[in-house]
């Protein structure tokens, strides 16, 4: 798994590729942690390029959905297509985080 | 720690048997193994990519589940031993079998989620169960998980339907 952040203009675009998952997810915490402490106004998750997720790797965005909400800023989720995509249906998440 | 793989063919079935040291890290070689032998599904069925693409989804993360649990949360504070999973790809279906030394856990007994609130845990079952036709539990040792999906409607009764009761042993 690999992720990068970018930020201006108020925005903060978060990348993650490859996989997120049980394996993976304690290496993208720390960060999105960090992103939530910045209070951008709005945050874009672009996953794109994430091929996987699994039920620790949805936890962790959705965390991050709900850190950011709580100070009254905005997540979205681009990109989300083949077996992510599949899970965010399932957990209804495609209503909330896809825009 | 070493893990084994084995592929045999048998009355037109392809069997693929893998057993891993029972931690999360072989958690990968698992999924890719599963994911491959999902593309060995019957050709006509791969002309009907969409659907067999949504076909292995579903099972990778089902099977991912799985293991996430028993590695989690089965061998939590013991030692690991390991997880041992068969692969049953017919025509249009696949059964997984994942077997275990671990603590005991029943998917059946594990209540939904609730999913307008939102939840950040719990879901690893409801997705289990929600991706896959059939699932069974039996409590061991070896604890058996039997997960079974098709592709299709059933042309004719289905393997899983004539083996209720006891999941297989592997």
């Amino acid at each position: 798994m690999h992720f990068s952040t970018s930020a201006a203009n108020d925005v903060t675009v978060l990348r993650i590729e490859g996989e997120l998952d049980a394996v993976s997810v304690t290496d993208i915490r720390a960060s999105l942690n960090t992103i939530a402490e910045g209070k951008p106004a709005r945050v874009e998750v672009d996953l794109s390029a994430l091929r996987l997720i699994d039920s620790s790797g949805v936890g962790a965005i959705v965390s991050l959905f709900k850190a950011v909400r709580a100070y009254g800023g905005s997540l979205t989720t681009t990109g989300v297509r083949g077996q992510p995509l599949a899970i965010f249906r399932l957990l209804r998440l495609d209503r909330v985080l896809i825009a | 720690m070493s893990g084994t793989i084995n592929f045999t063919r048998m009355k037109g079935c392809i069997i693929v048997r893998l057993e891993v040291p029972g931690v999360i890290q072989y958690r990968d070689i698992m999924l890719r193994t599963l994911s491959a032998t999902c593309k060995l599904i019957s050709p006509g069925a791969r002309a009907r990519s969409s659907r067999a693409s949504l076909f292995s989804a579903h099972l990778v993360s089902a099977v991912g589940e799985a293991y996430n649990n028993i590695a989690l949360h089965g061998y939590v504070g013991r030692e690991p031993g390991t997880i041992r999973m068969e692969i049953e790809q017919g025509s249009d279906w696949i059964r997984v079998v994942l077997a275990d030394t671990g603590a005991s856990f029943d998917p059946a007994g594990a209540r939904p989620p609730d999913l307008d609130a939102l939840p950040e845990s719990g879901l690893g079952v409801f997705i289990m169960q929600s991706f896959v036709d059939e699932v069974t539990y039996v409590p061991g040792p070896p604890n058996t998980l039997t997960l079974f999906k098709r592709l299709d409607e059933p042309r004719e009764a289905s393997p899983s339907s004539r083996r209720r009761g006891p999941a297989q042993r592997v």
